[in-house]
């Protein structure tokens, strides 16, 4: 079975990568490292590839994000939830699929099964490079706007079916979430459909996250920067 | 009866939707199948109905261009009779309601102020978002003719969530007259879309399950393989040839005899609005590890045998136990009835060992019609399989 590797050595040398088919949360306040973090997780490396379901960001923006940490964009689709409504004739492109607002479920859900399909048929970046089935990231950037678009049980009940796709197709699931923003119950709802949660906290300015639901490491806080697309731990 | 736009669908339903019906339109999570509310919705607009579209999940002009490239076809509203309350409707009413009752019935008054101003016969509302907001019974009394115009026909396209057992329950509860749910599955295909005919108020017919494909931005029924089997010189590759209108065979003539199939046969037809692709396997044992690999993934089997042919059947008792193992309907088709000393049904069922639920035809593979008797056979027994 396929490894995600995660470029956090914490992780990567204790499990060798994350098992195809996990779901991880990134459950992080405002102003903190965990979107960037999403991003780094969510990279391509090579012989994988990558959709974002973006809620907050353009699709051309979120490509920026991507080549900015070294992704080789080819690699990289985007679901965007947000340019289609101030352009609504904007069309689906291969790797750029828009639906008019979050609330869209059935377009996401569709978008995703596109993209996926062409992935697994060879025909997603021109550049296939073989491997079989693709390995595949899969990030939501973010739940918590999809939270504020749709009830908490509606979204529960979607994601329930996001991520046991991403287990049929032994791909790797990324969520992000806001931990200041919803309540416990709430919180603690996304989590039942998580593999792995990766919770990250801000002191002094300072980043800290700690992994939950590993076998073999420790829920401990590590202080860590990001640099280039690089996750360094701090000492 | 109103057309629902698509090849197929309407003979299944005895010619189309009755006027005045409503009807739900299930899709499954992630399933491509928005094309089956926007070929109803080009179907009434083509035979110049009023519609009105209730899209909270997006705007007009979003939509109409989606519409449009799903079904690779530039529209205009201005073009149609057609009106809209879409998401930036329902962003003032839930702006200006101060409750979620006042929310309900400001969605009713427009309504009805639209039907009433435009004289609307088709209603085409995506209900997740109304249900979201309304609950059930709300909503769904919101998409009725407690709110629409009685002789409306209200078509429903629904995320759902909530498996089967929801649609059961609308079912038993007669809240639509027509289900219709569009799923997908990974066997006997290793990925496929399909839909079900899960009930109908109008008919007793039994659900049926129809796998499709998406073709210049129709819907068309689909069964993507039919491997036709049996003895060696049973008449399998006539009988490719007689049912299909492109095909080709990979044969090889012995010494002192006629040709031989020695890697399969291969053809296609469009028929009934069903688009169908036959593979007829070699039939000597030789080629048997062969057929495992043309039987996989393969939706229906036609297993011939010569009927005239008594010591053909030992050879027939064997393909049908490899047959037997997939689990997907059978016909048997008993060739060659034209010439003399064939057996009779009994005798063949009782020498190969099949039950009595599985048909069998007596043939000639030379006469079309014969032949279009038994696809048509199979593929009402693939239609009838539950996925």
């Amino acid at each position: 079975m396929y490894s995600y590797k995660t470029g956090i050595p914490q992780i990567d040398q204790a499990t060798g990568g994350f098992d195809a088919g996990t779901n991880l949360l990134i459950l992080a306040p405002s102003l903190s490292l965990g979107e960037e973090l999403a991003y780094i997780l969510t990279k391509p490396l090579p012989g994988e590839y990558s959709v974002m379901l973006s809620t907050n960001e353009r699709a051309s923006e979120v490509i920026n994000q991507f080549k900015a940490i070294g992704a080789d964009k080819s690699f990289v689709g985007v679901i965007d939830a947000i340019t289609k409504s101030s352009t609504p004739t904007i069309t689906d492109t291969g790797r750029f699929m828009f639906v008019t607002n979050p609330t869209d479920l059935t377009g996401i859900g569709i978008k995703f099964s596109q993209m996926v399909e062409a992935i697994f048929d060879g025909t997603f970046s021109g550049k296939e490079t073989g491997l079989f089935p693709p390995p595949i990231r899969f990030c939501v950037n973010s739940v918590s706007t999809l939270l504020m678009y749709r009830k908490l049980e509606v979204l529960y009940q979607f994601l329930h079916v996001m991520t046991a796709k991403l287990k049929k197709i032994e791909g790797f699931g990324i969520y992000t979430l806001n931990s200041e923003a919803f309540d416990e119950k709430t919180v603690s709802l996304i989590k039942q459909l998580m593999t792995i949660v990766i919770e990250i906290k801000v002191e002094r300015s300072d980043n800290y996250f700690r992994v939950m639901g590993i076998h073999g490491i420790n829920a401990d806080w590590h202080k860590f920067t990001l640099n280039r697309g690089e996750v360094v731990m701090a000492l | 009866m109103i057309s629902t736009g698509m090849y197929g669908i309407d003979d299944m339903l005895g010619g189309g939707i009755p006027e005045g019906s409503r009807v739900l339109y299930s899709l499954d999570p992630g399933v491509d199948g928005q094309l089956f509310m926007i070929s109803t919705l080009f179907s009434a607009l083509e035979r110049g109905q009023s519609c009105l579209a209730i899209i909270p999940h997006t705007t007009v002009d979003a939509f109409l261009h989606d519409i449009g490239q799903l079904r690779e076809k530039e529209i205009r509203a201005a073009d149609h009779r057609m009106v809209f309350l879409d998401s930036v409707d329902r962003e003032r009413i839930q702006r200006s309601a101060p409750n979620r009752a006042a929310a309900e019935k400001e969605w009713q008054t427009r309504i009805q102020r639209l039907c009433t101003d435009n004289d609307v016969e088709v209603i085409f509302g995506y209900f997740d978002i109304i249900y979201e907001d309304f609950g059930l019974e709300k909503g769904l009394r919101l998409l009725s003719r407690d709110c629409c115009p009685p002789k409306s026909t209200i078509i429903i396209e629904h995320l759902n969530f909530e498996g089967d057992t929801f649609l059961e329950s609308l079912a038993v509860r007669k809240s639509f007259d027509l289900i219709l749910t569009i799923k997908s599955s990974f066997r006997p295909l290793p990925h496929f879309n399909y839909f079900t005919i899960l009930y109908t108020s109008w008919s007793t017919q039994l659900r049926r399950s129809v796998p499709f494909l998406v073709k210049n931005g129709h819907i068309v029924p689909y069964i993507p393989k039919i491997v036709v089997t049996g003895p060696p010189e049973s008449g399998k590759s006539r009988f490719v040839t007689s049912a299909t209108e492109l095909g080709v065979s990979v044969d090889r003539a012995g010494p002192g005899r006629d040709a031989t199939t020695v890697a399969m046969d291969f053809g296609w037809l469009h028929w009934q609005d069903f688009e169908i692709t036959l593979y007829g396997t070699p039939g000597q044992p030789r080629f048997d590890p062969m057929l495992t690999v043309i039987l996989n993934n393969a939706m229906g089997v036609i297993l011939l045998v010569d009927a005239t042919d008594h010591g053909q059947l030992a050879r027939a008792r064997h393909l049908y136990k490899i047959v037997a193992k997939m689990h997907v309907p059978v016909v048997v088709a008993a060739n060659k009835k034209d010439l003399p000393g064939q057996m009779s049904e009994e005798e063949i069922r009782k020498e190969i060992g099949i039950g009595k639920s599985i048909p069998i035809f007596l043939i000639s593979a030379h006469r079309k019609d014969d032949v279009r008797a038994v696809l048509e056979s199979l593929v009402d027994s693939i239609t009838r399989f539950i996925y």
